[in-house]
């Protein structure tokens, strides 16, 4: 194959790759609008709907790997074009997670949805952390799609709200538990939901930073979620499991 | 300039201040400034055309050889200038392997080796055959040609002629060795015995690599530098050069997207 035509293929295996971002990206967003809205609106429909979006997820994440895999192997990428491909590497995983805890939140509004048939109005502060979280996400996702390194500049901010609503919250609903508004099966379950969120906000954090370093080259380290001080444990991997 | 590595420092073995180099009035290298730090491979890319043949042909005085072509900067080997030097003992500290193979053809594989040590006025049989078996050692040949040292050198494969060159070179004992395309003519299985032979040299050689094929520049070598018309672009390690090149021109050249 001549130069020319090996920059062709490239281009052309360059442009299925982001097609396929494009929509694993979509996709989480979607997953985690609708996980909100089930835990909301106690809609087992849209439960359902968050797990069939999340397996769709599962399965574009192995295309994304075979293409990138393809694209290093046949084609050499090097400079902007390798940095795209690690990046669609690395956060597909982090689209991938934000699928899983998603699901894992629809399955929790189907859960307290039997006890409880819509969110009670105490827990507004959840519903801001879901808002903000959602924003973060769809912040990240909006950078990598537009190829914008500055609009996630300022991400780290969004994740430190987050991390405090989520500390707030759970001294909230511990609250609530003793006080015996909130049952300890559902208070357990909306700290879960919480922990997600966090867990959400942490990998919409990794996209932002990868962006930053597609379009750069350069790793913004201050901002990196990993490794942050939490209680009187110390040191924790926020974005394992 | 000196290139902090993890084994250590290395400071610039060759050093071209502000070169330029003409064939007539033709300008063929416009003002290259750049340090090659010893005991390293740095490598030169850019389009046919850009210069970097010529570059390195200026680092042991070949460029001149050709009627009307000029030199003008400085370029310090050592610390010293070698325009001021005497050309056949700079060629011996500044040897060269060239695109094509190309073996004395009237000479067998040792008299190939021995041929620039003659030249030196090397005549002791036991230093001459000391010198031909670590020469053929060093370029890797020594297993394959050791029961042939009498047969013709045109009679080896592409490799291993280009091998048998580099032994050549070797065998006077070169403190750097230019290398202009060394494989651009070999199969796959010869360019990887070539590479990894690069990749011995460094620990005892300061190597300076042309090639057209980048991905060759980024497996053998530490620095990097691209040329375009005439003109240094970017010089900097390899990894940087591949992974985020500080210019656009850098950029499109090593993706491919050059127009």
């Amino acid at each position: 194959m001549t130069e020319v035509a090996q920059r062709k293929a490239l281009a052309l295996g360059l442009e299925r790759l982001n097609e396929n971002m494009r929509n694993l990206a979509e996709l989480s967003e979607l997953a985690i609008r609708k996980a909100i809205d089930s835990l909301q609106h106690v809609s087992e429909t849209e439960a359902r709907e968050v797990f069939d979006v999340d397996n769709a997820m599962y399965e574009l994440q192995f295309v994304i790997e075979r293409n990138c895999v393809d694209l290093i192997a046949l084609h050499a990428p090097v400079a902007r074009d390798l940095r795209t491909i690690t990046t669609s590497l690395k956060i597909s995983t982090d689209f991938d997670r934000i699928g899983r805890y998603s699901k894992d939140i629809a399955e929790i509004s189907l859960k307290v949805g039997k006890e409880s048939p819509t969110l009670p109005e105490k827990l507004e502060n959840l519903t801001r952390m879901a808002d903000l979280t959602i924003h973060m996400v769809d912040t990240s996702i909006r950078a990598f799609v537009n190829r914008d390194a500055e609009s996630v500049k300022d991400i780290g901010k969004f994740d430190d709200a987050v991390d405090d609503m989520h500390d707030e919250l759970f001294l909230e609903l511990v609250k609530l538990m003793e006080n015996r508004i909130l049952r300890v099966s559902q208070g357990a379950e909306y700290i879960l939901v919480s922990r997600y969120l966090e867990r959400i906000a942490d990998h919409a954090v990794n996209v932002g930073n990868r962006v930053v370093y597609m379009m750069t080259g350069e790793q913004p380290r201050h901002a990196a979620p990993y490794f942050k001080k939490s209680g009187p444990d110390g040191m924790k991997d926020s974005t394992s499991g | 300039m000196e290139y902090q590595q993890s084994n250590g420092v290395h400071p610039a073995k060759i050093r071209a201040v502000d070169v330029s180099a003409y064939y007539g009035s033709k300008k063929a290298i416009d003002s290259v400034t750049l340090d090659i730090p010893e005991k390293t491979v740095t490598a030169i890319i850019g389009p046919s055309g850009c210069g970097k043949s010529t570059f390195i042909r200026c680092l042991n005085r070949m460029h001149e050889v050709i009627p009307r072509a000029k030199v003008t900067g400085a370029i310090l080997l050592d610390g010293e200038d070698i325009l001021v030097q005497d050309p056949v003992q700079l060629r011996r500290r500044v040897g060269m392997v060239f695109q094509r193979a190309n073996p004395f053809p009237t000479m067998t594989i040792y008299d190939n080796v021995a041929a620039g040590l003659r030249l030196n006025g090397v005549r002791d049989r036991n230093i001459l055959d000391q010198r031909v078996l670590r020469s053929l050692k060093q370029a890797a040949l020594w297993d394959e040609v050791k029961d042939e040292l009498n047969s013709p050198g045109m009679r080896l494969s592409g490799g291993q002629q280009q091998r048998l060159c580099i032994a050549r070179a070797l065998a006077v004992e070169p403190e750097v060795l230019l290398m202009d395309e060394p494989c651009s003519a070999l199969d796959p299985i010869a360019t990887a015995k070539i590479e990894d032979l690069i990749y011995d040299l460094k620990k005892s050689y300061t190597l300076v690599v042309v090639t057209h094929n980048m991905q060759q520049a980024a497996r053998v070598a530490e620095f990097t530098a691209f040329m375009y018309l005439g003109r240094l672009v970017e010089y900097d390690r390899t990894q940087k050069i591949f992974e985020n090149p500080a210019e656009k021109l850098t950029e499109n050249y090593i993706t491919g997207r050059f127009g």
